[in-house]
């Protein structure tokens, strides 16, 4: 049996950039696989997701997991089509947020009803599971699957799965650091005593934030921004690179993967970003690795 | 579970809030004293329900990301008990997106305040909801 892996099937955010000036990162959405053995994890189901479906049409595994963090489009939009959905020989278990089974259905399958696509979900021949949330622990063969609420708009999902030895953690969507700027944004608006107290939940909620991804052996997340298109853009749910590396120092991670890249930087400035993310580590003395996330990738786990 | 209250009568308000950080609740519980009501903190939503399956506060605070379940599937769940389908219901969060305000908004809140908050923020929502709630409508 060969070593559990992980592979980028899609890691651009927002939307698909298929053009010849970003293919050397990728262009698809969200997407990334995790096998163990003959059992398969796919986090996300953007456009990525349809490749990865016509690669296991062709392999002999029947059966998967797929966990969305969100609903957004770019995380699901692979969905209606994936082969092994429409195909009676595959048994695929779905999870998201939702607080029941029939909620995750329901928001899974809106997606492809009239006017916005020709097919429902009654056409996939599959063996279709809805998993029920439960204690915010999930078993997929060998893999143990944690989930956490992260900061992104609408109930969003944190994935921390722990498979060989191994803690990888999967957070595609997350604006890491968003309360710290909101308090120096608002500083003027509170007294000495407030600003005791707002220390306080800061720290709390940092410390927080961390305890999700703390020691993980590889941390895929999002580092959507650079520091001039986070200043436009904050409060967008996405992260500027320059939070999610320091994150990843502060959370002990070892392997940094940046990813959810934005669908308007090509090749040449995600490699810029990829230098700068380099600089910040040296400069904070880190031992930190950081690794652009690229279609493609095979990761040994 | 932490209670903090000032003289109680039956009249006395209660307010609940639920919220992982300490500091949060700890804040609430500040400026409970000031305003005279029974103020009721949780950490989480399963803590919450020890008192929430069987009592109506007078006003609810929910902070949405927590370590379990979050603020909105929590008030979706309550809306679904006849006990909560109209409890007043403040967000306390600081996910100040316009997504969020929209789902709490389908589910009936009151107001949405995004974290930090001013002591005067959370007083003044208080008197409207729950000491003086005749002014609120």
């Amino acid at each position: 049996m060969s070593r559990p892996y992980i592979r980028f099937w899609g890691v651009r955010g927002s939307y698909a950039a298929p053009h010849a000036t970003h293919l050397g990162v990728g262009g698809n959405t969200s997407c990334v696989e995790i096998r163990a053995g003959d059992h398969l994890l796919v986090c996300d189901g953007g456009t990525g997701i349809i490749p990865l479906g016509e690669a296991l049409m062709h392999s002999p595994l029947r059966e998967m997991m797929v966990v969305f963090t969100h609903y957004h489009w770019d995380h699901i939009c692979g969905l209606p089509f994936f082969p092994p959905a429409f195909s009676p020989a595959w048994k695929i278990r779905f999870f998201g947020p939702g607080e029941t089974a029939a909620d995750i259905e329901q928001r899974l399958s809106n997606q492809m009803k009239a006017p916005y696509f020709p097919v429902e979900i009654e056409t996939w021949m599959a063996s279709i599971e809805y998993v029920s949330p439960g204690s915010g622990t999930l078993q997929h063969g060998p893999m143990t699957i944690r989930f956490h609420n992260v900061h992104h708009p609408g109930v969003t999902y944190g994935y921390r799965v722990n498979v060989a030895g191994k803690s990888i953690v999967y957070m595609s969507d997350n604006e890491v650091a968003y309360l710290k700027t909101s308090i120096e944004r608002r500083a003027d608006e509170f007294d000495d005593d407030e600003h005791h107290i707002l220390a306080s939940i800061e720290r709390e909620e940092r410390l927080s934030e961390i305890a999700a991804v703390k020691g993980a052996d590889i941390l895929i997340h999002d580092a959507q921004y650079t520091p001039c298109d986070y200043e436009r853009k904050r409060g967008w749910g996405h992260s500027c690179y320059v939070d999610t590396v320091n994150f990843a120092i502060d959370a002990g991670v070892k392997s940094l993967y940046l990813y959810h890249h934005d669908p308007t930087y090509d090749d040449a400035k995600v490699d810029e970003i990829h230098r700068d993310c380099e600089r910040l580590i040296l400069e904070r003395g880190a031992t930190l690795e950081c690794v652009v996330a690229r279609e493609g990738m095979v990761v040994e786990i | 579970m932490r209670r903090v209250t000032r003289e109680m009568t039956a009249a006395t308000p209660i307010i609940v809030v639920v919220d992982d950080s300490q500091a949060v609740r700890v804040f609430f519980e500040r400026i409970a004293t000031n305003v005279g009501v029974d103020l009721r903190t949780y950490a989480s939503a399963a803590e919450a329900m020890s008192f929430l399956s069987e009592r109506r506060p007078d006003l609810l605070f929910l902070d949405i990301i927590m370590p379990e379940k979050d603020g909105l599937t929590f008030l979706q769940e309550l809306r679904r008990m006849p006990l909560h389908e109209s409890t007043p219901t403040i967000m306390i969060s600081s996910k100040d997106y316009a997504q969020d305000r929209g789902t709490a908004k389908q589910l009936g809140v009151v107001e949405y305040l995004p974290k930090p908050m001013t002591g005067r923020a959370i007083q003044d929502a208080i008197v409207r909801y729950a000491v003086s709630p005749a002014a609120a409508t």
